[in-house]
């Protein structure tokens, strides 16, 4: 409306005394009048305030630039067309006339392209939603990544940028749940990472090193090819799991598939190998072999057919040597080429994958087996010196234990491995587990290293707090020193900066906080009040008519809860916080403390980090005496990343510090980026114990404790580590500051 | 016309409907024998309340369910005085008339009632098993048929709402959650009449939202929602809107999540 009215009001007017001015006559006034209001609505208005601007400089100008408009209007959608415009129009008024004329003079669809919108369903659009649907279907923390081809590397799930094979969106997004549903088949299925069984049966007899999917692919010479064929034959079996497990979505496939079919080369290909990967994807597209399958293929089509029912990968790679020997005997090469709907499998990936987590693995008993060699020897009637807590095992006589300076260790497959790598450890040999005698309890080389660690060491100044070792069972009695620090205050103007930042939220921030401060209820059976409480009263009657005294609260009140909740929040400031999570933690605390300002709740801030036993640092921000003030907005501005993260001894510190605090509820809100770690052995699960431990005894000084993880990966041990205490992992590192002051209102609601 | 049944005359005539997943029945009525109180634990809609019920009839005694609430009384539970026609009469409470009648007592929720409900239930919940009744002057000592028992979801995040020690230590606690895939189907089709492809298929999408469970679900649905939609597919609304209506929306309120929700449905039907 509004557009219109401009249209035809004074800018109208105008318009046509420029043309007059020109000397336009009226019979072509009145024509360009009636070019301009058949334009389609969108892009009407705009197209007639470039038209009066360019009647200013020369009328002459726009009988030919409305003309070159009606054609680019061929090739472009309106929207597309309006930011045609709208970039022409702003050549026009920052470059001149004749940047503008050139570049309206060139609307062949190769350069309109550019102003296309791609159409078609854009990965980006839909990824979170596909994200959480690929956790449901899978139950793991399984990523969705852009790339040019659906495929997976075990830990992510690639998909490409867009699908655009329909005009309807519903069909696209179908296909994108298909790819995403495939890759989690792949992976349950065995596809990717076959027993090692099923390999060797395919592996040549002297392949070095650890077999995975990348050894197998190897050997052939045309690994393209191999791969190809590969992936349609998974493509075949999988589809009975899929179809078994995901009914509704594979109700609509074979629609799509046909559609696919039909868009599929003549001839199937130029060679024969390409004759039989286009002829198995015909297989896999039709649902079974028909006349025009090619010969190879054919042969085996009981096998082929058979694949649905295989319960892993072997058969589709006894089937995949078949079709790729028969296919190599004739000369002839092979192009890859984009596989519809199944995409690809990279082997390299998956094994580099698999790899880095063994790496890892590999690097930590490379670790132990130093730390074993510089280990005192051990006289036998020391080796029960672990407590009965622990479960003692007896020796498998089938295994075979590493016997070293009086201690039996469980030999592994990694550990076997390192070992004979190094030829032999001194003082160190093999034996069998019947050759054991049955008093000896072997452990694993990590329990081994993590007893050891028991030799107190020394600890200096600061605060002691005990360590809890689950390996004993026990307590390793002041076995670390806090010392509390302060921050060296920031110059940044950082507080101001968020808040100028976030400054609408905050006032929706303190509006809420306030509510939850205000929240009117009616408190029965008091002294004084707005109201009668009836119940009260009556019972007051009832109980003078039975010759009781009645009481006297026989009121009711309204009233703001009254809160008595003390909050500590103790933050990670270790080294891995670098960067997005340090600033969403700071941004966090700023948005806190202004919400808790407004709501009058008690707060301190606390963060933490060090390296070894020895130095717990402990830096106060704002203690509960303190002033949300400048000295603590710069002291927030100053938190910076520094070294390690041991969980247990701040959260004990934070403890006894709440535990001098007098409130009715207290809680501790850690905020931190993962797993604990530190420069020693307190990592993996003695970390994870002890935190838990920590946590544990939190509650029961009445402590609520609650963690806040902002972590990308591997949640799968928060579960345990935060045992009782609650906790909320954050993804996306950039919601932290809005996600936590509603988990602090839900918590204390 | 409506009947009135008093409570304590309410025993449960005809078998509910309960599939035992593990020894639970067999350590209900070893602690009924023992007159140990119990806990029992578990999200939302798992069968607490149905077990509690099966028990009863089990065990042929009347059972009074109090769905606790964050304006719950001591004096709620054990009784008041009332005035009637110029006399004052006393009216018992839910769980005075459980102690007198030697029914069971089930407090559903009872970390939403109020912290003074505690006093009524503690010395019913140890050894002395003995309710004082302070208006009347009277302790009532509960008949070694008399059982109590309380529900509890561990799943709730408020740190105002916990149990506090001394209330848990008192309770055996039987742990519940959701049923095998087998059971739960079988469940789903006796309750709803549903084919079994469909309750198979109910069931399977169930476990798909429990996997996202502290992933942007506070909690996977239940039984009962299974139940709930498989009774609305019996009555002829077809399998997806019955599933949108019982399971996604109740589940959550946020855009996304209930988009991601109906994906994962419209894949597995």
């Amino acid at each position: 409306m509004s557009s219109d009215r401009q249209y035809t009001g004074h800018f109208r007017k105008d318009f046509i005394r420029n043309l007059r001015l020109d000397f336009f006559d009226e019979e072509e006034i009145r024509a360009l009048l009636a070019e301009l209001d058949s334009l389609d609505p969108a892009i009407r208005q705009q197209t007639f305030a470039l038209c009066h601007s360019l009647s200013h400089a020369s009328s002459s100008l726009v009988p030919n630039t409305l003309r070159r408009i009606q054609r680019a209007s061929r090739s472009l959608s309106p929207k597309d067309l309006g930011r045609w415009i709208g970039h022409a129009y702003d050549l026009l008024d920052h470059h001149g006339i004749g940047p503008f004329l050139s570049f309206i003079s060139r609307i062949d669809e190769e350069t309109l392209r550019d102003f296309t919108t791609h159409r078609g369903l854009r990965l980006q659009e839909v990824a979170p939603v596909l994200e959480t649907f690929l956790q449901g279907i899978s139950g793991r923390e399984l990523r969705i990544v852009q790339d040019t081809e659906s495929h997976t590397d075990t830990v992510s799930v690639y998909l490409p940028a867009v699908v655009d094979r329909y005009v309807k969106r519903s069909r696209n997004y179908s296909i994108f749940k298909f790819m995403v549903s495939h890759q989690w088949a792949q992976l349950t299925c065995g596809t990717l990472t076959p027993d090692e069984a099923v390999l060797r049966r395919f592996l040549r007899e002297e392949t070095p090193g650890e077999a995975d999917i990348a050894s197998l692919f190897s050997q052939f010479g045309e690994r393209s090819f191999a791969i190809d064929l590969y992936t349609v034959l998974e493509g075949i079996r999988l589809e009975a799991f899929l179809v078994r497990e995901l009914p509704g979505l594979m109700r609509e496939i074979p629609d799509i598939k046909k559609d696919i079919m039909a868009l599929r080369p003549t001839p199937l290909g130029s060679s024969l190998k390409e004759t039989v990967v286009e002829g198995l994807l015909h297989v896999y597209l039709n649902g079974d072999t028909d006349s025009t399958t090619p010969e190879v293929i054919a042969a085996f089509s009981d096998e082929t057919r058979d694949l649905k029912d295989a319960p892993d990968a072997g058969a589709s790679l006894r089937l995949l040597h078949l079709f790729y020997e028969a296919a190599t005997r004739q000369n002839g090469g092979y192009v890859a080429r984009k596989i519809p709907l199944l995409g690809t499998i990279r082997p390299d990936e998956v094994s580099l994958q698999m790899k880095a987590e063994r790496r890892a693995r590999r690097q930590m008993i490379k670790g132990m087996i130093t730390r074993l060699m510089t280990m005192t020897e051990l006289r036998p009637r020391e080796m029960p010196h672990r407590k009965q807590a622990d479960i003692r095992r007896a020796p498998d006589p089938l295994r075979e234990y590493l016997l070293i300076k009086g201690r039996a260790i469980e030999l592994d497959r990694e550990l076997k491995k390192v070992l004979e790598e190094r030829g032999c450890i001194p003082g160190g040999i093999i034996v069998h587990g019947s050759d054991l005698g049955g008093s000896v309890s072997p452990l694993s080389l990590q329990e081994l290293v993590e007893d050891e660690e028991e030799i107190p060491g020394r600890t200096e100044g600061g605060m002691q707090y005990d360590e809890w070792d689950y390996k004993r069972g026990g307590y390793k009695t002041k076995w670390c020193s806090l010392h509390e620090k302060t921050i060296h205050p920031g110059h940044e103007p950082f507080v101001e900066q968020t808040r100028s930042r976030y400054s609408g939220y905050i006032s929706i921030l303190r509006k809420k906080f306030e509510l939850l401060k205000r929240e009117p209820r009616i408190v029965r059976r008091q002294k004084e009040g707005d109201d009668i409480d009836l119940d009260a009263t009556v019972e007051a009657f009832t109980d003078l008519r039975a010759g009781l005294s009645p009481r006297d609260d026989l009121f009711t009140r309204y009233d703001r809860q009254e809160r008595d909740i003390a909050v500590l929040f103790l933050l990670d400031m270790s080294g891995s916080t670098k960067g997005w999570i340090c600033e969403a933690e700071k941004e966090a605390l700023v948005l806190m403390a202004e919400a808790l300002e407004s709501l009058g709740d008690r707060y301190a801030i606390f963060g933490f980090s060090g390296m070894t036993r020895n130095r717990c640092d402990y830096y106060r921000i704002k203690g509960f005496e303190e002033a949300y003030a400048e000295t603590v907005k710069r002291r927030i501005s100053g938190i910076m990343p520094k070294d390690y993260t041991r969980m247990g001894p701040p959260i004990r510190h934070s403890v006894h510090i709440l535990k001098s605090i007098e409130a009715r509820t207290k809680l501790l809100i850690t905020l931190s980026d993962g797993r604990p770690e530190d420069y020693d052995a307190y990592r993996g699960a003695y970390a994870m114990e002890d935190t838990r431990k920590a946590l544990t005894e939190a509650k029961e000084q009445g402590v609520h404790p609650f963690c806040v993880t902002i972590d990308r990966e591997a949640r799968s041990y928060l579960r345990h580590m935060y045992g009782e205490a609650n906790y909320i992992i954050i993804d996306d590192v950039r919601q932290l500051p809005g996600r936590i002051t509603d988990i602090y209102r839900r918590l204390t609601v | 016309m409506v009947t009135t049944v008093k409570t304590e005359e309410y025993i449960i005539a005809e078998e509910p409907y309960y599939l035992p997943a593990g020894i639970e029945i067999q350590t209900f009525e070893a602690a009924y024998l023992n007159q140990i109180p119990v806990l029992l634990k578990g999200p939302t809609g798992c069968g607490k309340t149905r077990f509690m019920q099966y028990m009863a009839w089990r065990l042929r005694r009347p059972l009074i369910t109090v769905s606790c609430h964050d304006d719950l009384t001591a004096s709620d539970l054990v009784g008041r005085y009332l005035v009637q026609g110029g006399e004052t009469v006393w009216v018992d409470g839910p769980l005075t008339r459980a102690v007198t009648v030697g029914g069971f007592c089930y407090l559903d929720e009872v970390v939403e009632a109020r912290k003074d409900t505690t006093v009524v239930i503690h010395p019913l919940a140890d050894d002395r098993r003995i309710l004082p009744i302070e208006k009347k002057g009277e302790v009532l000592t509960a008949p070694p048929q008399f059982l109590l028992a309380i529900s509890y979801n561990p799943g709730y995040q408020s740190v105002l709402k916990d149990l506090k020690q001394s209330t848990r230590q008192r309770f055996l606690a039987i742990e519940f959650s959701y049923p095998d895939r087998k059971f739960e189907t079988a469940i789903v089709i006796h309750e709803s009449g549903v084919d079994e492809p469909t309750a198979g298929r109910l069931v399977s999408f169930a476990e798909k939202t429990r996997n996202l469970k502290d992933r942007g679900l506070a909690e996977g649905a239940s039984t009962r929602l299974l139940i709930h939609a498989a009774k609305l597919v019996v009555s002829g609304i077809d399998l997806r809107n019955a599933c949108r209506t019982a399971v996604n929306l109740p589940l959550t309120d946020d855009r996304e999540m209930s988009e991601a929700l109906s994906e994962l449905m419209q894949s597995v039907f």
